[in-house]
């Protein structure tokens, strides 16, 4: 038997305690930002068939594999991306942040952070890869 | 013992209150209430929560800067019990308690006053805009016009005279 009906009409419907498990935790926004520091590793993945796309196509801010080149592409032009780029343009919430807001010491406003874009940083490797090898 | 701060609303957890969560890269995050877990868990940004301490003072609603702030500090440092040392911190955490208190109070009583200003100032342009509802543009046009009527007869009777 197929489905019946092509439109997902319960997709979402589930109790949030199921949705926010911690066995479905996604990648918080200061682990991303660490991850913006040094994303070759994850940029240049090794073929994984269990993963979306073999782990070839990862957006590296919104911790996400892509089937293809063209769904990634389709991704940077997306809404959540774009969101998710905004909200990687400041400093990432600490503890220690929290307990500035506490009282424990002067409060330090969080600073700007410069987002590279995924696309830019690729070339960037791959550029600097080239002028490594010949030296 | 030690009363921590809670992640995301940064209030005191006292022994035996709140939840920890430890992340699989073996972060601690400290929880006052399951309210506070679950909107963690929600991954909502506690500077954008406007019930949290984060969001007050970085939306410079309260005190950020201040000498007072700077007593309460995480001191990894065991001092031995001594009767009068015990004493004088107990007195001395009163009065900062107290200044710090009053200087917030002040801070915000500060802030508020602007609000004010503007209020009166809208209100006055609001009565200005709209005077005729309080004064009507017609109100003692009659007497006028019977003045000017007096003055004019008063006048082509001098001219009369001469």
């Amino acid at each position: 038997m197929g489905r019946n009906r092509l439109k997902k009409m319960h997709k979402g419907d589930k109790p949030l305690k199921e949705k926010y498990r911690t066995k479905r935790r996604t990648r918080d926004l200061d682990l991303i930002h660490g991850d913006m520091k040094s994303p070759g590793s994850l940029l240049n993945q090794e073929v994984d068939l269990d993963k979306p796309g073999a782990a070839q196509c990862y957006c590296l801010t919104c911790a996400k594999y892509c089937i293809d080149e063209k769904a990634l592409s389709d991704h940077f032009r997306g809404k959540p991306h774009k969101r998710r780029l905004k909200a990687l343009e400041t400093e990432p919430y600490t503890q220690e942040e929290a307990e500035r807001a506490a009282g424990m010491g002067c409060y330090i406003a969080p600073k700007k952070v410069e987002v590279l874009l995924q696309e830019r940083l690729g070339t960037e490797d791959k550029e600097g890869d080239t002028s490594m090898k010949p030296a | 013992m030690r009363v921590e701060k809670c992640f995301f609303c940064s209030a005191p957890i006292y022994p035996g209150h709140g939840i920890n969560f430890v992340r699989n890269d073996s972060k601690f995050f400290r929880f006052c209430r399951s309210k506070c877990h679950k909107a963690f868990q929600k991954k909502r940004n506690p500077r954008k929560a406007r019930w949290t301490k984060a969001f007050r003072k970085s939306a410079g609603k309260e005190l950020t800067v201040d000498a007072s702030l700077e007593f309460e500090k995480r001191r990894n440092e065991p001092v031995k019990y001594n009767k009068e040392l015990w004493q004088n911190t107990v007195k001395a955490m009163q009065r900062i308690e107290e200044i710090k208190t009053r200087r917030q109070n002040h801070f915000i009583a500060n802030r508020l006053k602007k609000g004010k200003e503007l209020r009166k100032l809208a209100d006055k342009v609001e009565v200005e805009k709209n005077i005729h509802l309080i004064k009507s543009p017609a109100a003692g046009l009659k007497q006028r016009k019977q003045m000017v009527e007096v003055v004019m007869e008063r006048d082509v009777e001098q001219m009369e005279e001469n």
